[in-house]
């Protein structure tokens, strides 16, 4: 497929692309985060395309997602509205406090710090500690 | 008890034996006038005295006889009436139970108690039987589900079932005798691997189990086709009591997880029958009603004693979830995590679920997984409407590969849950090293020195895209 973006045109594998997003999808909707993470290197590293483009598509992309799982989670009654009314107003407070902070940290220093934590997390998740 | 009869019966007959030789002696010797044919011919005393000594000995000799035959009857007697007094015992025992065995009182010292808390109760029980305390919230129920893929081990066959409910009490909880302890604690030692019907046999607070063996249960035949379109599979006809009541313990289990929410060896039964219990209710359960019935058999129930658990905000009850929760924590930890995530620019979700079902073992990963979902869905949103605004999106790359991520958002939350809370966090913890491995990657010389290129070329792109923008 075609793609024409400021002037400029990219090929990409649709096959590779839809195929890696619809496994992305069933594990991130499986496990309720966005999987911007993962879509991000997918359309990056598998489909080779640049970051400007990357960024706002991938975005759209994961939105049809978490739009559909949202939908289906709630059908099958895992929708909380009170738990959710507690974390909604703090996720909102925090996108307008995280990028006044993002200026100010070294985006490496958050990278390293975001691993150490994840493995943390991961292993006692695997029920090593 | 055998012994002491029969010697009884044979010193009896002994005596018996003696006394009748003993009384025809005593008069002879004396020389009372008899009517017999001894007395009449009472020549010289020597002679009576000779013929009373030879009547004597024969005597004697048919006393012995008769005590030994005696002995044998009695023995042959006393078996038998053993036997017999052995079985009208018992009757007479089963007979004073039922007369007696009433159902046990039930006496508590409170009736509300504050997020939790303790709750005396007490109360009088036949003596020698157990006592078994079961307690539920009356007002609240929650779902509760489980995927069967064991293999059967007659058939062979894997089943492929799932079962549903939405009537489990929000809180369910069975109190057994203090002795018991030590049989709750050798099934603790098998892990995650306990069987709740099992424990329940072992203790013998089966009898107990009363509840969740009447809840509603579907189940679902599930297939893989099913599982592609994303539906739970093709509803089968109900179940019967018996298998009713067995699935439903094994929802009770999937549902609360641990044998200390479902089960406590609180109970102290005197020989009297008299019992009293301390019975703890955990912080953050369902508010509103509860009841309290002592079970000493299956027909010996008390009449239930009410008690209400009151919370109170910021502490608030999620139906959903089937949790109190003091709200401020979701709220502070969110801050936190999205801040976070916007820093290292991954959506919160990733550390979110791992950490809500870390610190919060009460809620369940359908719950966690469900609700944190939409909540990074308006961050989203803005973003997309953002780049929109400069036309920073390729509608066509987004929607292309959007419908693909469609049809894997439509099936995902269906197997959320298929499966239990240790294959998610099994699940989840590797997905998080793959994560962190990216994360890793991406701090590494030759990407920082790609991105770096990457980033001034986006932010050139930006700038046109927005002056392009601006400019119209």
């Amino acid at each position: 497929m075609k793609v024409n973006f400021w002037g400029q045109e990219f090929q990409v594998n649709m096959w590779v692309g839809c195929l890696g997003g619809f496994l992305i999808a069933i594990m991130a909707s499986m496990f309720g985060f966005g999987g911007g993470p993962f879509m991000v290197p997918l359309m990056s590293v598998a489909l080779g395309l640049p970051m400007y483009l990357v960024v706002g598509s991938s975005l759209l992309a994961i939105f049809f997602n978490t739009t559909i799982s949202t939908m289906r989670h709630y059908q099958f009654g895992n929708f909380d509205l009170i738990f959710f009314l507690a974390m909604f107003p703090a996720a909102l407070l925090g996108g307008y406090i995280g990028p006044q902070i993002a200026k100010r940290v070294s985006p490496l220093v958050v990278k390293r710090v975001a691993c150490v934590g994840l493995l943390l997390l991961a292993l006692n998740l695997l029920g090593v500690y | 008890m055998k012994k002491i009869v029969s010697r009884f019966i044979v010193m009896t007959m002994t005596c018996i034996a003696l006394f009748t030789v003993a009384v025809p002696f005593t008069a002879m010797a004396e020389g009372e006038p008899d009517t017999s044919a001894a007395s009449k011919d009472t020549t010289t005393s020597t002679e009576a005295i000779d013929a009373a000594k030879a009547a004597t000995a024969a005597a004697v000799d048919a006393a012995k006889a008769a005590t030994a035959a005696a002995v044998d009857a009695a023995k042959a007697v006393t078996t038998d009436a053993i036997n017999t007094a052995k079985s009208a015992i018992t009757e007479a025992v089963d007979a004073a139970k039922a007369a007696t065995a009433a159902p046990p009182t039930i006496n508590i010292d409170k009736t509300t108690i504050e997020n939790g808390g303790t709750i005396k109760v007490s109360g009088q029980a036949t003596a020698g039987m157990p006592v078994y305390l079961e307690v539920w919230a009356a007002e609240h129920t929650v779902k509760s589900n489980l995927f069967d893929s064991k293999k059967d081990k007659e058939t062979g066959k894997i089943p492929y079932i799932f079962y549903i409910t939405e009537e489990m009490p929000a809180y369910y909880k069975i109190f057994v005798p203090k002795e018991m302890q030590p049989k709750i604690d050798a099934a603790k030692k098998e892990g995650n691997k306990w069987s709740y019907s099992a424990l329940l046999k072992e203790l013998g607070a089966d009898v107990a189990y009363s509840i969740p063996a009447v809840a509603k249960i579907d189940r679902y035949q599930a297939t893989l086709m099913a599982s592609i379109v994303g539906s739970r599979g093709k509803l089968l006809d109900q179940m019967d009591a018996k298998e009713n009541k067995k699935r439903s313990m094994q929802l009770v289990k999937a549902r609360f997880r641990t044998i200390g929410n479902v089960i406590a060896a609180e109970v102290n039964v005197s020989p009297d029958g008299s019992y009293t219990a301390e019975i703890k209710v955990r912080k953050g359960v369902s508010p509103g009603q509860y009841k309290i019935v002592a079970v000493s058999s299956k027909d010996l129930k008390s009449q239930p004693a009410t008690f209400e658990n009151k919370i109170s905000p910021p502490t608030v009850y999620m139906s959903n979830a089937g949790t109190s929760m003091n709200l401020i924590y979701p709220f502070v930890l969110t801050l936190a995590v999205s801040i976070f995530g916007v820093l290292m620019g991954a959506g919160g979700g990733f550390i979110m679920n791992p950490l809500l079902i870390s610190l919060f073992p009460a809620l369940p990963h359908t719950i966690v997984a469900g609700t944190v979902t939409p909540t990074v869905l308006f961050s989203q949103g803005s973003g997309i409407f953002n780049y929109s605004k400069i036309k920073f999106i390729s509608w066509k790359l987004g929607i292309g590969i959007g419908c693909a991520m469609l049809l894997g958002g439509f099936i995902g939350p269906k197997l959320t849950e298929m499966i239990t809370l240790d294959q998610f966090k099994f699940a989840f913890g590797w997905i998080l090293i793959v994560l962190a491995a990216l994360m890793f990657w991406q701090t590494t010389p030759g990407y920082i020195a790609k991105n770096k290129k990457e980033q001034s070329i986006l932010n050139e792109f930006k700038k046109r895209a927005q002056e392009a923008s601006t400019g119209r």
